[in-house]
């Protein structure tokens, strides 16, 4: 038997034991389940050092001929790391700020540029473009997209009573957004339970060809 | 001295966050501003930031790694309860750093590679019976919507469901369906898929604002 075949069967255990779990929880599904994390974390290790640490290293603090400010920049992911660690003490943990505040800087810059360029600009345009070509579905969609975003407006006045309530044009409309959401959900969800009977079908397949050797 | 610090905090952020949004976002055609961002080279310092911030997660990576790896040490040298499973967790991991270890060093040349064995047969195939298992979860999930409270709105999301599942199959029975299930995902579903997406990508134009303005310094807690 060859070691692939080894891998084969390997995979049709493991689906069975996974699948055990349909009768409740039980020890095969657990052991399966921290097969799975141990793998998983040692693909992480090896991708992380391979594709992302090493390059990094060989290309600052090891590179040939280089000056000693690449090498200083090189040090600084490792230095910030450390500074990360430095959050669990309560003493010290002031100084895994700067790391955070580094990271948030450019998470920030990096989370607004493509929300507006990758999101708000390109839906913004279908959106209004949809109009002029197909009137009634373009204005459906128009109506869906508006009504949903006012569902998520939460600005209200305050009522002599103390409660805060929104205007009744806003309400009435986050109603239709709320009809819209909803229809979303659905669909998402009907997408969800499709793609894993998807799934389910192609193991089902694998553990009858196993079984039949096909 | 901990007012400085929480002011060299925000600074931090507020420099580094504006330095990488002009980088990124300033390119040809912007008069002055796209010639001051050239000639400062803020692309070329944009292009570090982000490279420094990747091997910094990775790093983090690997400290969550070896976090995890010796806590389930730990479970194993005390004899906690399921410490048999630690046991699997480790051998698992180390093993496939090891096998992949080996293989670099010409150790094992078998072609395909070990390591590629165990993630194509093994980790793949637990993965996908994982999400095949989804499916039980997902039909009791709809199952108990409609058992629990019947509202207009738990109605509208199960028809759309039935309609969109049944919609797909492949039967001349449900040809009709099977057009209102693509007008539903062309029109009402789409509207609804992109108010969402606008409205969280408004919520994070907002977040992001006030954080590069230094009006939330939630992250120095």
């Amino acid at each position: 038997m060859s070691t692939e075949q080894i891998g084969l069967w390997a995979g049709f255990v493991f689906t069975l034991m996974i699948f055990s779990y349909v009768l409740g929880d039980n020890f095969l599904y657990r052991i399966a389940v921290y097969v799975f994390v141990g793998l998983t974390a040692g693909f992480i290790t090896v991708v992380t050092v391979e594709s992302l640490l090493l390059p990094w290293v060989n290309g600052t603090l090891l590179a040939a001929n280089t000056d000693i400010g690449t090498r200083a920049v090189g040090l600084v992911p490792f230095i910030l790391g450390a500074l990360l660690l430095l959050k669990a003490s309560p003493r010290l943990g002031r100084l895994g700020n700067i790391a955070i505040a580094f990271i948030i800087g450019v998470g920030t810059a990096v989370a607004l540029v493509g929300a507006i360029t990758g999101t708000l600009l390109p839906l913004i345009a279908t959106t209004s473009s949809g109009v002029r070509v197909d009137v009634v579905n373009g204005f459906l969609i128009f109506l869906g997209v508006s009504s949903t975003l006012i569902y998520f407006w939460y600005l209200g006045r305050r009522t002599p009573i103390g409660e805060v309530r929104r205007g009744l044009a806003a309400r009435v409309v986050g109603v239709v957004g709320q009809g819209f959401i909803v229809i979303t959900l659905g669909a998402i969800y009907a997408g969800a339970i499709l793609t894993s009977l998807t799934i389910f079908s192609e193991r089902i397949s694998f553990i009858l060809a196993r079984i039949t050797g096909g | 001295m901990s007012r400085l610090g929480a002011a060299f905090t925000t600074a931090l952020v507020i420099v580094v966050g504006i330095l990488t949004v002009l980088g990124l976002a300033v390119g040809e055609g912007l008069g002055n501003l796209s010639l001051i961002v050239q000639t400062r080279g803020l692309p070329v310092i944009t292009d570090l930031f982000l490279q420094v911030v990747v091997v910094t997660i990775a790093t983090t990576v690997i400290i969550g790694i070896i976090n995890l790896l010796s806590v389930h040490i730990s479970r194993i040298t005390q004899r906690k309860g399921g410490w048999v499973y630690s046991v699997i967790l480790v051998v698992s991991a180390l093993a496939v750093m090891v096998i992949t270890l080996l293989e670099r060093a010409g150790v094992l040349t078998g072609r395909p590679s070990l390591s590629a064995i165990l993630l194509e047969t093994v980790q793949i195939s637990i993965e996908s019976a994982l999400a095949g298992l989804v499916l039980f979860a997902l039909v009791y999930g709809a199952f108990r919507l409609m058992r629990r409270r019947v509202t207009w709105w738990a109605m509208l999301f199960t028809l759309i469901l039935i309609i969109l599942l049944l919609g797909a199959l492949p039967l001349p029975a449900v040809n009709g369906l099977a057009s209102i299930r693509n007008w539903l995902l062309a029109v009402p579903v789409s509207a609804g898929a992109r108010g969402i997406l606008l409205g969280i990508a408004l919520a994070t134009v907002v977040a992001g604002v006030r954080i590069l303005i230094g009006q939330d310094r939630s992250y120095r807690e």
